[in-house]
């Protein structure tokens, strides 16, 4: 044994012993850190591979350029523009009290208030490994003071970014829409999240108009980039995973010719109306091309240059457009597309779908003939023709003609008796104490030929054109009238049909107005199919999508309008309302015919209706002016609303005139169409 | 020629020639060449390790990436040539040199404290001495051991009475004050440790112990109370029971030192990896400190494991060592040093992931670092030391 010293002593006592005691906690130790060893690198190990990685991976994702939207021609409606951009280094965020002297001098310098700028840092959507824009489109004086004093400027940098550039001002402001830094909101919907490749926070995307519609095309394809970072944030290395893709061009069916006739003549059309002492505050035409359902022109008036939303919209920006939160719904703003987000009752316009709806029904024939007395008396309630004189009896193409009131009275209130929604074939209509106590009453579904027509007819549904927010109008009835009655019966002392669904009710409709609404661009749809012969399109105001290629634009895809549907009538039917049409335009007797007094019809025949709904309490009326032509191979439909105006005779009429001068090449101040040049062969 | 009782002339012992007892007990030929050898492979360890953990923050640096590996190795050929020459005399002339090494131990302890004292990272550890850094705080670890050796041997195998290891406690408690100033808190805790281990190995009574355990308690919190620690050393001590840290705090790095070691896995990334927890530095202290993070992460557990067994090798050499010396200042000297790594080793692994506080104790052998790896390679000389000298006369 070997055995140095302390052989005298035994028991607990022995140094051997002891350190054999020493021995056993080292042993112990090391079970502890092989088990823990174990635990963290076979165990636990894919945990922390994973955090491992989720360290050092970082993918970032670049913008590629939007694509621009042309009009027919290729003439450019929105391209890009470099915009200098003024950014901070994140690096630089990490000390901020040197954050918050820079941000101060930016201030002084770019006249941006800091809080703003405050409010772009912390914008949790940005990318964190982009330099943070904090003002866009600065002055070159402001860009070289940065660059000459930039030990002042810390961490601040200059970038040229690509915002949306309008070369031609408000034209097609609301179709085209703008765009904005895609937010949280919108990333949950379908339209951008089911989208491949993915949307991220921070990609600019279209908002309303086409840019929102055609987003997909116009985005192109991002690049992606994966980073390796280290604990500093500093990139160790980069690797391209997919290089960007400009988007595509969109085209648009817009003529640019006819887009300026209607903007000038709607301007001019309002300002007219204005001056002859109507409010006129807001107005909207749509020029369809009846043969394949693609918008030609589109206006809404009041508009805006969308240019002061290229730098992304403020709330200050977005007030002007909406009228923010508590806008006042009678007035019409700016951001609204009126030819397709208005709705407001037809007047006089509706009787082709009145017309229409009594041939269908069988309360009519393309023969009928109806007297037109001043006035009518249906129940206890009298309802009066426009002029308080008669005008004897009259066939439909009279009856549009001079636009008969009581001639429509009657079909209404026949379609009501024979086919309407209450008390028709032995069924009986929902008692009034039934009509306020319950809350899903059971209504006999009933025929309701008039409601069921004017919905075929292309009305109280969207039309499915390729423009996001269109409205639906309405088209009354039954259950639209009790859904009304239960919604405002706590509200007014007189709510809406608190006596149930009237026959007056459909009679009313019969002329377009009462609780009837329509959109400019549901008129236009309905109108083109009765020029068409009956198609019903969703319209589409684009109408390729391309690229540019060696400065032309190649077709990548080609955009056509669905046929959605079809009017139930034959030609002969058909005949009598266009008949009835031209007849408007073109007969004295027309309530058109003066306004168009020494248009070359001859040469460019056209077929109209003129319609003024009457806004009740006010001495205005919504002026609407339905035409197409030239009747003889129709081209293109005019659709044009004015609101808070005159006469449809009056104050829409001459606009739909002046537009079709502007297609012809007319030459208003010289005489029937001597010098009409264009033309069609 | 030897001389016997009656003065006649002896050439055998025990019937065995005198030349060839003297030749069998000459120190030479006992030397433990398996703590040498495990010694100098766990220098080597680190050595590479110190490396491939510092390569690539250097290259980035645009330095010299061989810049920590040819210092680590120049130390180590200090350490072994100082390894050597502790063994040229026997151990118990430094018996007697004891308060003298002490002595100077404390001046140079003071003097860090000093402006001759440079600071690093918050704490002033250091002193200048033309290219070389010294770390007076590491030489302490052997003073102590030395000193405390020296004054239980003393006793001669009687238990130590409570006087006795009050003054084995001021022999550590006056250089861990001094070191407390700097401030170095893993350096107290090693010779706390230590003067513990000594104490037991040389015969103090359990119920010493179990006072000592309990004024032990009451001082760590009184420490933690009276505000003698600093926030961030409570903060360091604790963050290992926080699962759930947040950034910027050492128990972030704590968990980054754990990602590092569990994504290792079985194998490891490879030496020298790219883009691996090291290179990429979500370390810290990643040379030093936390060198074992590095070790886990590019060998994995097979290597992580060889490096622990290196280790038990080392340790299991020490306390042979202890048992087999002929006297108990040779028992007390080998516990102290197997103390001293055991908790060294121990304390740092477990730091890194995450069983045992943070606290700046460099692991044994593997951390850069030139006077702590000088001082390791000396306690290896005075374990040799005391093994070869075993057989000679108590």
């Amino acid at each position: 044994m070997v055995m140095g010293h302390g052989g005298g002593r035994g028991g607990f006592d022995h140094p051997r012993l002891r350190l054999a005691v020493l021995a056993m906690l080292v042993v112990g130790a090391f079970v502890a850190l092989f088990s823990r060893l174990w635990f963290l690198q076979v165990l636990a190990a894919p945990q922390y591979r994973h955090l491992a990685k989720q360290n050092k991976v970082r993918i970032v994702y670049s913008e590629p350029p939007r694509g621009r939207i042309l009009m027919s021609n290729d003439s450019v409606l929105v391209d890009n523009r470099a915009s200098l951009s003024v950014t901070l280094d994140r690096a630089l965020l990490k000390h901020p009290h040197r954050t918050t002297v820079v941000l101060h001098r930016l201030s002084r310098l770019l006249h941006v208030k800091v809080k703003d700028m405050r409010a772009r840092i912390a914008d949790a959507a940005l990318s964190p490994y982009k330099p943070v824009p904090v003002a866009n489109d600065v002055s070159q004086r402001a860009q070289s003071i940065i660059a000459e004093y930039h030990e002042h400027f810390p961490g601040v940098g200059i970038e040229q970014i690509p915002i949306r550039h309008y070369p031609k001002g408000h034209m097609l402001a609301q179709p085209l829409g703008y765009t904005n830094e895609i937010s949280a909101a919108q990333l949950k919907e379908p339209y951008f999240k089911n989208a491949r490749p993915r949307y991220q926070p921070g990609d600019v995307v279209g908002q309303s108009g086409v840019e929102l519609s055609y987003d997909h095309y116009l985005r192109g394809r991002p690049g992606k980039t994966r980073l390796i970072v280290n604990s500093n944030g500093d990139v160790i290395s980069r690797k391209t995973i997919s290089h960007e893709r400009a988007g595509n061009d969109l085209i648009l069916s817009v003529d640019p010719h006819i887009q300026k006739v209607v903007d000038t003549a709607l301007r001019s059309g309002i300002m007219t109306a204005r001056r002859s002492g109507y409010t006129a505050s807001a107005g909207a035409v749509v020029v369809l091309d009846p043969r394949n359902g693609h918008v030609v022109a589109m206006a809404s008036y009041p508009w805006y240059d969308p240019s002061i939303l290229a730098n992304g919209v403020s709330e200050k920006d977005w007030k002007l457009l909406t009228g923010g939160p508590h806008a006042n719904p009678d007035v019409v703003h700016p951001g609204f597309n009126l030819a397709i987000q208005g709705g407001a009752p037809p007047g006089s316009t509706f009787k082709v779908i009145t017309a229409g709806a009594a041939m269908w029904s069988g309360v009519a024939s393309p023969y009928t003939y109806l007297d037109c007395p001043a006035s009518k008396v249906y129940g206890n309630q009298v309802f009066n023709n426009d002029v308080p004189y008669a005008q004897g009896v009259m066939g439909f193409p009279e009856s549009l003609e001079v636009s008969c009131d009581t001639f429509y009275y009657q079909l209404g209130w026949e379609m009501q008796q024979r086919f309407g929604v209450t008390g028709y074939e032995g069924v009986q209509p929902p008692t009034l104490e039934q009509w306020g106590r319950q809350k899903h009453l059971h209504l006999p579904p009933g025929k309701q030929r008039f409601q069921k027509y004017a919905r075929l007819a292309g009305l109280g549904h969207p039309t499915g054109i390729d423009l996001p927010g269109e409205s639906s109008g309405t088209i009354p009835d039954q259950r639209w009238c009790h859904e009304q009655y239960l919604a405002t019966r706590h509200l007014f002392s007189t709510p809406t049909c608190n006596y149930g669904w009237l026959p007056g009710y459909d009679v009313n409709m019969a002329i377009g107005q009462g609780d009837v609404q329509v959109t400019p661009i549901q008129m236009a749809v309905t109108y083109a199919a009765i020029a068409n012969g009956g198609k019903l399109f969703a319209p589409r105001i684009a109408s390729a999508i391309a690229r540019p290629e060696h400065g032309q634009e190649k077709i990548v895809k080609r955009i056509k309008a669905p046929v959605v549907g079809r009017l139930p009538l034959d030609d002969q039917e058909l005949q009598v309302i266009r008949d009835g049409l031209k007849l408007v335009v073109s007969s004295p007797k027309g309530t058109a015919y003066n306004a168009f007094t020494g248009f070359p019809l001859h040469r460019y025949p056209i077929a109209g209706k003129t319609g003024t709904a009457e806004l009740l309490g006010t001495k205005q009326n919504d002026a609407w002016f339905l035409s197409y032509g030239p009747t003889t191979d129709p081209r293109y439909v005019v659709a044009v609303e004015v609101q808070k105006a005159g006469f449809g005779a009056v104050s829409a009429a001459p606009i739909a005139r002046q537009i079709w001068e502007g297609i012809f090449h007319i030459d208003h101040n010289a005489r029937v169409g001597s010098l009409s040049q264009g033309g069609f062969g | 020629m030897a001389q016997g009782l009656f003065g006649e002339a002896v050439d055998h012992i025990g019937g065995e020639p005198i030349a060839a007892r003297m030749a069998r007990r000459a120190p030479i030929r006992h030397v433990d060449p398996v703590l040498v050898a495990t010694a100098l492979l766990l220098a080597a360890f680190g050595a590479v390790m110190v490396y491939s953990a510092t390569v690539h923050t250097q290259q980035a640096a645009g330095l010299d990436p061989a810049y920590f590996l040819k210092r680590q190795i120049a130390y180590a050929v200090i350490g072994a040539i100082l390894m050597v020459a502790v063994n040229l005399f026997d151990y118990r002339h430094l018996r007697g040199l004891a308060p003298l090494v002490y002595a100077v131990n404390l001046l140079l302890l003071f003097v860090v404290l000093t402006p001759l004292g440079t600071a690093s990272l918050g704490a002033q550890r250091w002193i200048d001495i033309g290219p070389l850094q010294i770390q007076p705080s590491e030489i302490a670890k052997l003073s102590v051991i030395l000193t405390i050796g020296a004054y239980i041997s003393l006793r001669k195998g009687e238990p130590l009475r409570l006087r006795d290891i009050a003054v084995c406690g001021a022999i550590a408690l006056v250089p861990a004050a001094l070191i407390y100033l700097e401030p170095d808190l893993g350096t107290m805790l090693v010779l706390a440790a230590i003067t513990g281990a000594m104490l037991w190995v040389g015969g103090g009574r359990l119920r010493h112990f179990v006072l000592l355990a309990l004024l032990a308690a009451a001082g760590t919190f009184l420490v933690i109370h009276m505000g003698l620690l600093k926030p961030y050393q409570i903060d360091r001590l604790t963050s290992f029971m926080n699962p759930h840290p947040n950034p910027r705090s050492s128990g972030y790095n704590l968990l980054q030192s754990k990602i590092a070691i569990g994504s290792g896995g079985l194998y490891g990334k490879g030496l020298g990896g790219a883009h691996t927890q090291t290179s990429l530095d979500f370390v810290p202290e990643q040379q030093t400190d936390f060198i074992f993070t590095a070790v886990g992460e590019q060998l994995g557990f097979v290597g992580a494991g060889t490096l622990l067994s290196l280790f038990a090798l080392l340790i299991w050499r020490g306390l042979r060592i202890a048992a087999m010396a002929r006297d108990m200042f040779g028992t007390l000297l080998a516990g102290g040093v197997v103390a001293f790594w055991a908790f060294e080793m121990f304390v740092n692994v477990g730091m890194t992931m995450g069983i045992m506080p943070i606290t700046g104790i460099p692991l044994p052998f593997i951390s850069y670092g030139g006077s702590s790896l000088i001082t390791n390679f000396i306690a290896v000389g005075l374990l040799l030391n005391v093994h070869m000298r075993r057989y000679l006369a108590p």
